[in-house]
Formats: C-alpha cells, sequence, structure tokens
C-alpha cells in the first residue's frame, strides 16, 4: 500500500517540477538562514556565521540531487531526457525522419495487416462453446477419401464411443417458406436434435430442439435464423409457438439462433455457413440404409480425450462396424477425426504461413534500410558523441540514448503502420478467399495491437543496435583527431553488408511472387470444360404441395425451358442439380459400375452424379468427345439414359467405346438404376479449377426428380433485363416459385481463382515493397560513399582520371554488393520456393525463367539506383572536391 | 539513489524513527527544527549533515506518514511545517515495538555475555 504511495506520488512529481524545485529551494534557504540567524546570536560575525552554517548544512547542490532523485523516477526522468532530445532531432531532419518512418510504417503495416488476418483465421478459436473439443468424424471409404455419414453410423458410433462426450450432424438442404406472404426459398438445415446446442450456448428466443422432436416423419418443429426471424417476421418476439408453413405444411417456430450464429464448416463439406432455418431429422437414423451417406457428423471430445486417443478408439468401432455390416465391409468404411478448427483453415493454413513469412522479410529489408540511414547519420553525429563521452558519458549512457531515439522512430512508424494496416486490413478482407469466408471479420482487436507495438520495438532495437555500438566503439583520441574521411572507408562495410542482405531478401520476394502470380496466369489460362461467358445462373425450388409427383416437376421445368427459349436473345437454357463451384448445395456423389461388374468392383468407384435436362451442355458450350445431347424425345419417354464424362468412360470401358454401353447409376433417391451412355462430355471443372475431384454422370431429369434446381440461361441480353425476364416467365408458371441464387457463370469461376488470387496479390505486393526499399537502399549507400569520397575523387580528378573512369570506379564499387546479394538470394530462393509447391499450379518451384528474371530486375534496378550517384561523382568541380571538408 | 548516509553512520529506518518521534512529541516542525532537535536529542552523537533530512522528509511524506504545509515561523518567515499523519503514528507505534525488542534482545545478548 506504502508502496504504491510512494510510486503514485513520485510519478506526480515528475511532472511538479518547477513548484517542487521553487519549493525545495524557499524551504533550503529558511533552513540555512536559521542556522545563520543562530550562529549569529551565539556571537558569531556574519561571514563565520554564514559559512559555519554551510558546513553544518552540508552541500547544497548534493541535498538538491538527492530530494529530486527521490522525488521523481530517476528511469522515467532519463527517458523523458532522452525523449526530448531525440525529438529534438528528429525535427531537426524532417527528411530523414520522414523516410525513416515511411519505411517503417510500410514494413509494420503489411506485418500487421497479416498479422490481423493471421490471428483472426488461425489462432482465434471457434466462436462456439468449448471449441477446443469440438472435431469433425468423417467416414473414408476405401477410393473415395472422406466424406458424410450414414444414419446407422451416426447411432453406432454414439452407443460406442467412450472418449467422446457427443455427436450432432447435420444435412444441409433447401426448403421453401410458403402461406403468407412472397414465397421463400430458405436453406434449411437437417439436423440431429442435439446439433445445435453444440455450437451455440443458448438460443436468442424458445428453445433448442427436443430429443423426441426427431424421426416423426415430417417435421414439426423449426428453429430460425436470426436473419430470417427479422426479415420475414419482422422479428415478431411473439412467434415462439406460431405455426408457419414449409414447403406447404404447418411447422411450429420453437426457438429463434442468437445474431451472430454461424456454421463454420470445413470448405467443400457441402455445409454453407448461413443457414435460414434447422428442422430435425425427419427419420429415425437407426432405420436408414446403412449405404445412404449425407450426414456431416460433428463430435465433442470429453474433457482430457486427445485427437489421436480417439482416432484409435474411432478404428476400433469402425472394425466393428466393418465385421458387422457387409455394406460397410465392401466399402472398407475408415473413420476419421480431425480437430473442427484445423478442418477449416486447412486449405488457408499454408498460404497465410506462407504470407506471413514472406511479410516479415519485408519488414528484414526496412528495417535495414533504417538501419543505413542510421548509420549515415550516425557518421555525421560522430563529434557531438565524441564530445559527450569526452565530457564523462559512460558508453552505456550513450547507447542507451541511441536506442532511446531508435525505438521512439520505431514507435511512429508503427503508428503510421496502424493506419496503413487498418486500410490494408480491409483490402485484404475483400480479397480473402473462400476458406476464410466463415471466419471472423479481421480488425484492429488488442492483440492485433500488442503484436504491432512488440513489432515496433523489436525493429527498434534491431536497426538501432547496430549503429549504436558501431558509433559508441569509437576511440576518442581518433575521431576528435581526424575528421572521417579515412574511417569512412572502414564505416562502408557494414552499409554493404547491409546492402547485400536487402537485395537477397527482396530476390527471394521476388521469385516467390513471380511464382504466385504465373499461377494465376495459369489459372486464367486453364480451360474449366466450359465456357462461362454471357451464363446467367438462378437458383429454383421446385418443392411443396404442388409438385407432389415427378410429373409435375418435369412439367415445370419443361415449360420453362420452352416458354423462355422463345425470347428473342435467348441461346440456350439448361437445368442442372449443382452447377460448377457452386458449394452450397450438398455434393451428390455416388458409387457407379457398369452392368456386367463383378460383385467385388461394385462399390468401388464414385462419380459426382448430376441430373439434368437437354441444353445444359449446350448452354455452357461443353464439348461433346462421342454421340449426343438429351434431347425432348428422352425427355417424353422418360428413356434408361445417360451421359458420362471422359474419366467415367475411360475408367470403365479403357478400350472401348462407352457409346451403347450399360451403366448402373444411383438415381439420388438411393435407388439403383441402369441406363445405357448415349454421349461422352469432356469433364467440367466442379470443385477446383486444377483438379478432377470425381468423375461425372449426367442422369436424365424425369428419372432423378430434385427439386432444388438451377438454370443456366446463355443469352445476349444485359444481365438486369435477363434476370426480370427470368422472373416474369416463372411467376407465370408458379406465382409462388421462388427465384434465388442469381449469380453470373463467371462469378462461380472467378469465386474458384479467388485464393490464388489472394496470395499473388499479396505476394505481388510484397515484392513491390521489398524492391522499393532494396532500390533506396542501394540508392542511399551508392550516393552516401561519393559524398564520403568526395575529396578523394576530386584527387583522382586532378590527377587526370576520366569522368568514364570515375564513373566506372563507383559502378564497379556500388554494384558489388548488390551482386554478391543476388547471388546469395539465388542460392536462397532455390531453397526456399519448394515450400511454396503446394500453392503453385503449371509452373515449377525451381522454374528457371522466373528466378533469372528476379535476378535480371534485381540487377537492373541495382544499375538505375547506382546511375545517380557515379553520373553525380564524373560531374564534380575537382577544385571544389578537393577543399570539400 | 537512496539518502546519503549521516555521518556517524545512522541506518535510514532509525533516522525515519527519530523524526517521526520527535514529531509526535513535539507537533508540527520545520525542517530546521527538527534537525535541532535531532541534534540536542542524540547530544550530538548522531552529527548529520541538516541538508540530507530532506530526501528523507519527502519519502515519508511519499509514505503517507507525515504531510507538509507552508506557514510562519517564529521569527516571522515563511516556512514548510511537518506534521505526523495517522498512519504515520501506526508506523511509530510498530516501530518502536520492533525496536523495543530488538534493544531488548541486543541487552541481553551483551548482558549474558558480559557475565
Amino acid at each position: 500500500m506504502s508502496r504504491m504511495r510512494t510510486f503514485a506520488s513520485r510519478l506526480l512529481g515528475l511532472f511538479r517540477k518547477r513548484t517542487g524545485d521553487a519549493n525545495l529551494d524557499a524551504e533550503l534557504r529558511a533552513h540555512l538562514d536559521a542556522l545563520i540567524n543562530e550562529n549569529i546570536c551565539r556571537g558569531m560575525s556574519v561571514e563565520e556565521a554564514r559559512f559555519a552554517a554551510r558546513r553544518e548544512f552540508g552541500g547544497i547542490e548534493q541535498a538538491k540531487e538527492a530530494y529530486r532523485e527521490q522525488r521523481g523516477l530517476p528511469f522515467v526522468d532519463t527517458l523523458l531526457q532522452d525523449l526530448r532530445f531525440a525529438f529534438r532531432i528528429f525535427a531537426k531532419k524532417p527528411g530523414f525522419t520522414t523516410v525513416a518512418i515511411a519505411t517503417l510504417a510500410l514494413g509494420i503495416g503489411a506485418n500487421t495487416a497479416i498479422f490481423s488476418v493471421v490471428h483472426s483465421v488461425l489462432l482465434q478459436s471457434l466462436p462456439y462453446p468449448a471449441a477446443d473439443r469440438l472435431t469433425v468424424v468423417w467416414s473414408t471409404f476405401s477410393n473415395e477419401g472422406r466424406g458424410p455419414a450414414s444414419g446407422p453410423e451416426l447411432v453406432y458410433l454414439r452407443q460406442r464411443s467412450r472418449l467422446f462426450e457427443e455427436f450432432g450432424g447435420i444435412w444441409a438442404q433447401s426448403g421453401a417458406l410458403t402461406g403468407e406472404g412472397e414465397p421463400e426459398h430458405v436453406r434449411l438445415g437437417l439436423v440431429t436434435p442435439n446439433f445445435l446446442s453444440m455450437l451455440a450456448t443458448k438460443t436468442q428466443l424458445g428453445r433448442f430442439l427436443l430429443p423426441e422432436e426427431q424421426g416423426t416423419f415430417s417435421a414439426k418443429s423449426i428453429i430460425l435464423s436470426d436473419a430470417l426471424w427479422r426479415h420475414r417476421f419482422g422479428a415478431n418476439p411473439h412467434l415462439i409457438g406460431q405455426s408457419i408453413r414449409l414447403n406447404g405444411h404447418p411447422v411450429t417456430v420453437v426457438g429463434v439462433l442468437p445474431p451472430n450464429f454461424k456454421i463454420i464448416f470445413p470448405e467443400g463439406s457441402s455445409v454453407p455457413p448461413q443457414m435460414d432455418a434447422f428442422v430435425p431429422f425427419s427419420s429415425n437414423l437407426a432405420q436408414d440404409a446403412p449405404d445412404q451417406n449425407y450426414i456431416r457428423v460433428i463430435g465433442r471430445l470429453r474433457k482430457g480425450a486427445t485427437v489421436p486417443k480417439a482416432q484409435a478408439e474411432l478404428d476400433s468401432i469402425a472394425a466393428q462396424l466393418r465385421s458387422e455390416f457387409t455394406v460397410f465391409s465392401e466399402q472398407a468404411l475408415g473413420l476419421q477425426v480431425v480437430p473442427l478448427h484445423g478442418d477449416v483453415v486447412r486449405n488457408v493454413r499454408p498460404a497465410l504461413l506462407t504470407l506471413f513469412g514472406g511479410v516479415s522479410l519485408v519488414l528484414l529489408i526496412a528495417c535495414a534500410n533504417v538501419a543505413n540511414l542510421l548509420l549515415s547519420r550516425a557518421n555525421e553525429r560522430r563529434k557531438e558523441i565524441t564530445l559527450r563521452t569526452a565530457v564523462g558519458a559512460a558508453r552505456g549512457r550513450v547507447i542507451r540514448q541511441l536506442l532511446t531515439e531508435s525505438i521512439l522512430l520505431s514507435c511512429f512508424g508503427g503508428a503510421a503502420a496502424l493506419v496503413l494496416g487498418s486500410w490494408a486490413m480491409n483490402l485484404l478482407w475483400s480479397l480473402r478467399p473462400a476458406g476464410m469466408e466463415s471466419l471472423a471479420t479481421t480488425a484492429l482487436s488488442l492483440p492485433v495491437f500488442g503484436f504491432t507495438l512488440a513489432l515496433s520495438l523489436i525493429s527498434g532495437i534491431l536497426f538501432g543496435l547496430a549503429p549504436a555500438l558501431g558509433t559508441t566503439s569509437l576511440n576518442l583520441v581518433e575521431s576528435l583527431k581526424q575528421s572521417g574521411r579515412s574511417l569512412a572507408t572502414a564505416r562502408q562495410r557494414p552499409r554493404n553488408i547491409l546492402v547485400t542482405a536487402e537485395v537477397a531478401l527482396g530476390f527471394v520476394l521476388l521469385a516467390g511472387a513471380g511464382l504466385l502470380l504465373q499461377t494465376l496466369a495459369s489459372l486464367l489460362r486453364v480451360d474449366p470444360g466450359f465456357n462461362s461467358q454471357h451464363v446467367m445462373t438462378v437458383r429454383l425450388s421446385a418443392s411443396g404441395v404442388k409438385y407432389q409427383t415427378p410429373e409435375a416437376n418435369v412439367h415445370f421445368f419443361r415449360e420453362l425451358q420452352k416458354n423462355l427459349s422463345a425470347n428473342n436473345g435467348i441461346e440456350s437454357v439448361g437445368v442442372i442439380s449443382h452447377l460448377p463451384f457452386d458449394d452450397t448445395l450438398p455434393n451428390w456423389y455416388s458409387y457407379y459400375w457398369r452392368e456386367d461388374a463383378p460383385k467385388t468392383e461394385q462399390n468401388t468407384v464414385m462419380a459426382d452424379h448430376r441430373s439434368s435436362l437437354p441444353g445444359y451442355f449446350q448452354s455452357l458450350g461443353a464439348q461433346f468427345i462421342a454421340g449426343r445431347d438429351f434431347g425432348a424425345i428422352d425427355v417424353e419417354e422418360n428413356r434408361p439414359i445417360v451421359i458420362v464424362d471422359d474419366n467415367v468412360a475411360s475408367r470403365t470401358w479403357p478400350n472401348s467405346s462407352a457409346i451403347g454401353k450399360k451403366l448402373s447409376v444411383e438415381n439420388g433417391n438411393f435407388v439403383r438404376d441402369t441406363v445405357e451412355v448415349i454421349g461422352v462430355v469432356k469433364h467440367i471443372q466442379s470443385h477446383s479449377l486444377t483438379d478432377q475431384v470425381r468423375g461425372q454422370i449426367y442422369l436424365l431429369y424425369p428419372r432423378a426428380v430434385r427439386a432444388h434446381m438451377a438454370l443456366t440461361v446463355k443469352s445476349s441480353i444485359d444481365s438486369q433485363s435477363l434476370v426480370s425476364l427470368i422472373r416474369g416467365e416463372v411467376t407465370k408458371l408458379d406465382k409462388d416459385m421462388p427465384v434465388y441464387g442469381i449469380l453470373p457463370m463467371n462469378d462461380y469461376v472467378e469465386k474458384a481463382r479467388r485464393s490464388a488470387r489472394f496470395t499473388s496479390t499479396l505476394a505481388g505486393i510484397m515484392a513491390a515493397i521489398a524492391v522499393l526499399l532494396a532500390c533506396t537502399g542501394i540508392y542511399s549507400v551508392a550516393s552516401y560513399s561519393v559524398l564520403q569520397r568526395t575529396g578523394e575523387i576530386g584527387v583522382r580528378m586532378a590527377l587526370g582520371a576520366k569522368p568514364a573512369e570515375i564513373f566506372a570506379m563507383i559502378m564497379r564499387q556500388s554494384m558489388l554488393p548488390v551482386l554478391v546479394g543476388v547471388g546469395v538470394g539465388l542460392a536462397l530462393s532455390l531453397g526456399l520456393t519448394p515450400l511454396l509447391s503446394h500453392l503453385l499450379f503449371g509452373v515449377r518451384p525451381s522454374d528457371p525463367l522466373t528466378i533469372a528474371a528476379a535476378g535480371i530486375l534485381l540487377f537492373g534496378i541495382g544499375m538505375l539506383a547506382c546511375y545517380l550517384p557515379a553520373r553525380r561523382a564524373t560531374q564534380l568541380d575537382p577544385i571544389a572536391a578537393l577543399r570539400y571538408e | 539513489m537512496p539518502l546519503a548516509p549521516p555521518r556517524g553512520e545512522v541506518l535510514q529506518g532509525t533516522l525515519d524513527l527519530i523524526v517521526l518521534k520527535t514529531l509526535d512529541a513535539l507537533g508540527p516542525l520545520h525542517g530546521y527544527g527538527i534537525a535541532q532537535r535531532v541534534q540536542q536529542v542524540s547530544e550530538d552523537l548522531l552529527k548529520l549533515n541538516q541538508g540530507t533530512l530532506y530526501p528523507g522528509l519527502l519519502r515519508l511524506e511519499q509514505r503517507g506518514w507525515i504531510t507538509s504545509k507552508w506557514g510562519i515561523s517564529d521569527n516571522n518567515r515563511k516556512a514548510k511545517y511537518y506534521s505526523l499523519t495517522r498512519s504515520g503514528r501506526k508506523q511509530l507505534a510498530t516501530e518502536t515495538a520492533t525496536w523495543e525488542r530488538m534493544a531488548g534482545v541486543i541487552s541481553r545478548l551483551l548482558g549474558a555475555e558480559g557475565a
């Protein structure tokens, strides 16, 4: 308590110096006067009295000094003194200060921005209760990697697992809200009753689902998202308990989720982040067919259970499943557990870490540049420092002062970096790739602020320490005697090393950015198997009471196609169940085999299944390799036919044409169908631009009726009038049919390139900053060396050296560290670029062209930066140069 | 940084105790008065540079044991008067107790050895 009080009082003392000093003076004077008076009373003369009083009192100045030290905080006092001095120095050299702060702001700001993303994506835990124990449980199949689970699997897991607290599951579907007002499509989550309570602590209104609400064949209870509750029901607080219509059936609203609730699932798991409503699974999961895999399973580990232990447990459960169910043993079913957060960021982590590494190189270059500036300033300040040392300043004291200056500088840089960084954060956020979409927004949070502060302090020490140590190690006598010329050559070496380092680091960044930019270029060139130009897509959901029979669905879509095509400017209209690069609906993939395949070859290979009507391939400009598209008569007669892609055709019939062959496929309602191949189409990239994940099978819509379909409309009409045209035609056929998901096909393709665009844009910006900094670094060192050698150049000229010789000498000397830097950078790049390999496409990590280009670019920039100072050297007037001091 | 040790190796704690005791016994006093009293009580055994008293006074004030106020001295001059606070009185009591215990121990020890 009394210590705190002392500290507070001392802190106050810092600011009350002037009045404090005056008071102390008055008090001491009063004391002395009293002593003198007393001495005079004892009979001394005034002189004697004064002298005796002084003796009795002791050193006045010492007493004052001790008093002042007691009053303030000596550490802070010294700091304030150094800061005041530093401010004065900076104000005297505004050019130097501005350049240094701008350089640091670039370096630190770039780090702040990237760190804000790293923090929000990789470091922050997901916004769920006990998020660190949440995992995703995937089913794995012999050939197909990981996928969703079936109902019996989930039930089995719940019964057997000891290490998991609970399991929940979701299947993302679509539904339509009908009844009062405009019909509206909703993203509907079919969930196990505990799913929502695993991801949210409480509802905003009402309650979560109850266990007994599952398996009632048609859902009776529904939970709404905050967004749906607000915009459709006007945030009505009395909605709980009321009945609304979902797909034409009445359901009771039992709860509303909190406003910030969203579902964060790994990319490619077909669970979109924003779902509108949730209903319990209508089936009793235990009675599902064991090979109907559609449930995305999450599990919460018990406290203390680890992922490896859980994996071991799941391995043994999978073995039990295989021995109890023949289907599972045929599929070679396995179970895999991964932490939810790790799985969500799996795709963005490498890119983010690469960018984080790159941006720290940028900071190093910035520090090297500022160190360079400080070194040239240190030479100018040598006299001042020598004088300080001469009058008794200890070396540590001088170093402390110089470090205070550099840290102050870097803190200014850090402050400017916060401004720059928050601007850059917005840029990053607008560029963010799909894998980051569902995560928290980046913001200038406390950890980001702390990171920036720490970075500022560290860089202040980093670039300040070497110049400080160098300047203070001077020999006093030498430096007082000499005015600096001979020292200059020796001092040039650390500056050259800094240039070499800058060029080498810049090389690495340039090479990396070059490779990433080439990746983006390859992605822009890559043929996705279709032409997205002038194709508009909309989504339609033909569900509810009007569409109880397959015929009703077929009739609706066929009429819509016919009516739309009759309009001027419409080239073709396709109908498809799944658009390429659209991850909002659960992917539909299943086993297929040729009709005559032996039992052992069935249930081994999967393909993406799509349901379509004639016109889809034409609207996307897909290429037929063999055979033909579906025709009107095929639809009318509901013929057992199918179109496959080249992947399926060559895998199933490697040595003969697929046309006319029979295939066993699954029709989307877990019923197998034997169909004849009538066409082979070139693979349409659907999940990524670069990987063919699976083969593709296109079923004829009447044989695989689905409610949720998309239109692909190729036309020459501008998109706004096209959309209203489509809306009009839909309303004419069914005034209750919602039209949603209106998006040009180009946007889907662009989405697939987002991740590459993100990394390459950022890497490009970093490389540009690095080159700019390296350029200024080289320039400043070269011009400084010309300045230092002015006298020597004068002598050479006086002795008959030609300007060309002087030019060559300066160029040679200034380019030497650049060349060494290029060499070191080359070696570093060859060592480091393989780390990029998983981010690259269409270019090898050691691509000689890219690396050579980086070298040549840096060399050219070095030449450019040295040219001006070298030319200045040739234009020196020898007389003036000789006199220069 | 700490208060320079007074002549005669007076420990800081001892000086604190003396100052507190002085203020307790005589009421508010200025620095000069305290210095006189210290020398008087110690019978000039503790010869201290009177200037060194002031950092010590400041320290006691910072701890909240004494307060100061400007006033007018007997010979009509402006002077800063120090007085004991409540927590200073408490501090004096504990320090006195500690000191007496200590002195008891020392004298017993010395007495035992002398015998």
